[in-house]
């Protein structure tokens, strides 16, 4: 019995057939369609079968259908780490009484991705203790995402309207020992949020009795954008995602519409997009190793490190022409083939950016006052980093083997020889020996690759997903008309939908895609891995003191772009 | 796309004529000494620029390099970055501003000490950028008056030198909107 | 699925020495000191660009300003086919048609009667280039600009049509045939800019 069967089997133990669980035959996971009633239970029982385990929620996410009887769908993803197994949900809520209860209970991950369903479709999730708007403004009016919401239709917040504290910053606190008690705002526009990020905490003394979080200030509306252009235009709103690495953002994306095309991309434009792809997480690791150490006083590391990102640039920009934003990858490929010295730059890449690190971990890795700043602070432990819908580097130090590249590879990364890193401290230092030691095996994933450049085709020959060679086009009247089909109404990408995921800078980045077999996405959400890691920051605050605030959120990497899309 | 309008009327628009109140001269007849003395203090002003990053998204990451030893923005006298807006005089905004983002930055531009100047960077700060969006502001000149706009998706840290420097000669030549708003109030006080 | 292919990287106890903290400053100060000396008396490898009187070599695939380009008899290539305006994500292409007069001796029937570009709208991600059917669109390494007001940066026909031989033009991003022609060099090369004026 394959995995597949036996996680329907564990379920139809519980759930017999026609009790509000019903499974959706076919798709890349197993999927059910959930009555609202059985929603709680079956959650509750997936996450504590030890036959099922799904421990880790993904993500949650509102789609319109304004045709159907029950106009929106919930969809909720799951994933068990254990045994390499996925699941999505889907709740179907009728219009009129959009209520569902909330899964804040079962996993706590659920706990921003319910405000943003709510924020974005009106969806209310009965039992969530803080259901309000995440990403709009406050006095923002209707649910952007419905699909009879005018993309352009924006409303005013008045500087007045805009200086909310939450409810319990305003009390006076009921114990008169608590005389020291103050409340502190840190944000939006603050040194050490690098970015659009308010944390409002209470302090006594010097202690964080409670905070929170308030974000959305970066909200550009992607998903709203990308319903609006076809599947090629959303590429260049993609790098905007994870700014400090776009080139990852555009493969997660490609990589997903090729799934539901099932076009895969030619090997070498496989292979370059591996070598990018990596050096793009060096980049991201730079930035974000770099910035938490100048949050914490160490200037000349950053320095030293930007000297590496700046050559990746160059390196970038002679292949694509741009140095951060870079629209690179094609649906089916890659927009052009790299330069013919391709190769030897990154080779010296390879020699150069190894001795800049060395010199960043003789100055930081032994260094006594950086220990004793990072050492035990903003600790979790692992299993709350799953309830909490952790990934990536930060899931890895506290000690969980969980990578995307090598539990579901992609562009072939399960032929390369690579090790992923574990801490087993699950705090700010050991999220930093993470990356640093990512950086090395990034670095070792980028010489494999280039040994195996192969010349060959850089985007697929198929005139539905990509555009013919420009000598076609100049000289062809068939290639002409593809090219202006394509041009004019976009691919058309069969009806269905897919989750696509890879292994972003912060995690796993998933793109949840909905075709209605036009040229234009009917909806895509992304699943942007800091949303998740971010959202446990204000309960990690509770006890810790504001310097280690500061130290705390550079090692998340929270990414506002990503993070608000 | 139609071009997105604010449903609610602009409550702030162009803030210019309001920094003029805080350099009045007693007597109005600007003597030969006293315009040598502007000149002399708009070149040390122009020269020791204080900026204010307003970084926001992903001009942020190209204003880092811009700081950074590539490009190195001391050579042109503006490296002393101030998270206060008490200390700077140059506000770079840097990236996205989104609607509920707009409060916090008029709030940054009034509180910045006089004279102040103002670097758009980045079409998203410029005009909005690819997002017309319904959370996007559209250009912060809705919002502050805006001395430079330095185009490109993030621009390249070339192109915002080439600003600040664009922003250096405006200040020798008195035509920044803080300048001009100083001398229309001059005027009309003379 | 958990892996098991991991790296340990653990936080190691501190030593004697590093607890001291004498001998870690002494290190610190050292890669400081090499750094420094480095840049003192080694000018040639100091990173810094000492823009504007000199640039660093740009790629030729560099997305900047747009160019229109002309063909001989100097009217714009460019046969108003709309292709660009639909592929830009950004809207910020204009164009309006006209009747080429000449069109019954050339082979072209159209021509732009307003072709704008608003620099401050474009993202400057190069699927205008991409779209042309003509090579009438493509980019130039011009990236340095600042503008002092939002219609200024809106250019017409005028300032983008372009005349000359290619070579001359300053070319970015645009249209390969056969092998790539760009050249990455690393460390960034400095190149001395042409005296202005």
């Amino acid at each position: 019995m394959d995995n597949r069967e036996q996680t329907v089997a564990a379920i139809r133990s519980v759930f017999p057939e026609g009790e509000g669980v019903a499974e959706i035959p076919g798709g890349e996971m197993p999927a059910f369609r959930v009555d609202r009633g059985a929603l709680p239970a079956l959650a509750r029982h997936l996450k504590n079968d030890p036959a099922l385990d799904f421990k880790l929620l993904l993500d949650v996410c509102g789609v319109d259908y304004p045709g159907r009887d029950e106009r929106f769908e919930v969809v909720y993803h799951a994933a068990s780490l254990e045994r390499g197994q996925r699941i999505r949900l889907k709740v179907p809520v009728p219009e009129g009484d959009p209520v569902v209860p909330s899964l804040f209970g079962v996993w706590r991950a659920a706990d921003w991705f319910e405000r943003e369903a709510f924020d974005m479709f009106g969806i209310r999730f009965e039992g969530h203790p803080n259901l309000k708007r995440i990403l709009c403004h406050q006095a923002f009016q209707g649910h952007a995402l419905r699909k009879d919401y005018d993309p352009g239709q924006r409303w005013l917040l008045r500087e007045t309207e805009q200086d909310d504290m939450p409810a319990w910053a305003k009390e006076r606190p009921e114990d008169a020992d608590h005389f020291e008690t103050q409340v502190l705002n840190l944000g939006p526009s603050h040194p050490a949020t690098h970015g659009t990020l308010r944390t409002v905490v209470r302090l006594d003394g010097e202690i964080i009795t409670k905070a929170e979080v308030e974000i959305g200030y970066l909200h550009r509306c992607f998903e709203k954008m990308a319903e609006s252009h076809t599947w090629n235009q959303v590429i260049p709103y993609t790098d905007r995602l994870n700014y400090c690495s776009a080139m990852m953002n555009g493969v997660g994306y490609a990589l997903a519409v090729e799934k539901m095309l099932g076009v895969p991309a030619p090997p070498r434009a496989q292979t370059i997009r591996l070598i990018l792809s990596e050096l793009s997480r060096i980049m991201d690791h730079i930035v974000d190793i770099g910035a938490n150490l100048n949050d914490l006083g160490a200037m000349t590391p950053f320095l030293y490190m930007y000297e590496a990102r700046e050559e990746i640039y160059s390196l970038l920009e002679a292949c694509c022409g741009s140095r951060l934003t870079m629209s690179y990858v094609r649906i089916g490929g890659l927009s052009h083939d790299v330069p013919h010295d391709f190769a030897e730059s990154v080779r010296y890449l390879l020699k150069r950016i190894p001795t800049l690190i060395a010199d960043m971990e003789t100055l930081i890795t032994e260094n006594r006052i950086f220990r004793d700043r990072t050492e035990g602070i903003g600790r979790l432990s692992a299993e709350d980093a799953v309830d909490w819908g952790w990934t990536g580097p930060c899931l890895r130090a506290c000690g969980v083997a969980y990578d995307v590249r090598k539990a579901y590879p992609y562009l072939g990364y399960e032929t390369y020889d690579f090790k992923v890193p574990v801490s087993h401290g699950g705090d700010t230092y050991a999220r930093y020996l993470v990356r640093v030691e990512e950086i090395k095996q990034s670095l070792a994933l980028v010489e494999q690759a280039l040994g195996r450049l192969a010349p060959g085709p850089i985007i697929v020959d198929d005139h539905n997903v990509a555009l013919p060679p420009k000598e076609k086009v100049y000289t062809e009247m068939e290639s002409l008309i593809w090219h202006f089909k394509l041009i004019m109404e976009g691919m058309k990408v069969p009806a269905g939908e897919a989750y696509g995921f890879s292994e972003g800078a912060n995690g796993e980045l998933g793109y949840y895609i909905v075709s209605d077999g036009g040229g234009k996405p009917y909806r895509i959400k992304v699943r942007p891995p800091c949303f998740a890691i971010f959202q446990a920051y204000p309960h990690m605050l509770e006890g810790a003191t504001v310097s280690d605030a500061v130290a705390m959120l550079g090692s998340f990497n929270v990414i506002a772009g990503e993070l608000d899309r | 796309m139609r071009e997105p309008e604010p449903k609610l009327s602009l409550p702030v628009a162009g803030r210019a004529g309001r920094g003029g109140g805080g350099l009045h001269e007693k007597d109005g007849d600007p003597a030969f000494l006293t315009t040598r003395v502007e000149a002399w203090i708009d070149a040390a002003r122009k020269n020791s620029l204080w900026p204010f990053p307003f970084g926001t998204a992903c001009c942020a990451i190209e204003f880092m390099s811009f700081m950074m030893s590539h490009y190195d923005i001391s050579r042109f006298g503006a490296e002393v970055v101030r998270f206060s807006p008490r200390q700077s005089d140059l506000l770079i905004v840097a990236g996205t501003v989104t609607d509920k983002m707009a409060p916090v930055m008029v709030r940054i531009y009034e509180q910045m000490a006089e004279p102040k100047y103002v670097i758009s960077m980045g079409v998203c700060a410029c005009t909005g950028g690819f997002y017309r969006a319904y959370h996007v502001v559209q250009g912060i000149d809705e919002f502050i008056p805006v001395d430079v706009y330095v185009p490109g998706c993030p621009p390249t840290p070339e192109a915002l030198l080439q600003g600040v420097v664009k922003l250096q000669e405006m200040i020798a030549r008195g035509e920044t909107r803080y300048q001009r708003a100083l001398a229309a109030a001059k005027a009309a006080g003379a | 699925m958990m892996t098991r292919d991991v790296v340990v990287c653990d936080a190691k106890p501190l030593g004697t020495l590093q607890r001291f903290y004498l001998v870690e400053v002494a290190k610190g100060l050292a890669v400081t000191l090499r750094h420094f000396l480095g840049n003192l008396f080694a000018r040639q490898y100091t990173v810094t660009v000492e823009w504007p009187e000199v640039k660093r070599e740009y790629s030729e695939r560099l997305r900047g300003r747009h160019i229109l380009l002309a063909r001989p008899d100097g009217s714009p290539r460019c046969v108003a086919c709309y292709m660009c305006e639909e592929a830009c994500p950004a809207a910020c292409i204009h164009i309006e048609a006209e009747e080429d007069p000449a069109s019954p001796t050339v082979e072209y029937e159209k021509r732009p009667k307003v072709f704008t570009i608003d620099l401050l709208r474009c993202v400057y991600c190069g699927f205008c280039v991409d779209a042309c059917p003509k090579e009438a669109i493509v980019m130039s390494r011009t990236h340095e600009m600042a503008f002092a007001g939002r219609a200024e940066a809106v250019v017409g026909l005028d300032e983008l049509l372009q005349n000359g031989p290619y070579d001359r033009l300053d070319l970015g991003y645009r249209p390969y045939f056969g092998a790539p022609r760009s050249r990455i060099e690393l460390p960034i090369p400095v190149k001395a800019s042409r005296p202005p004026g």
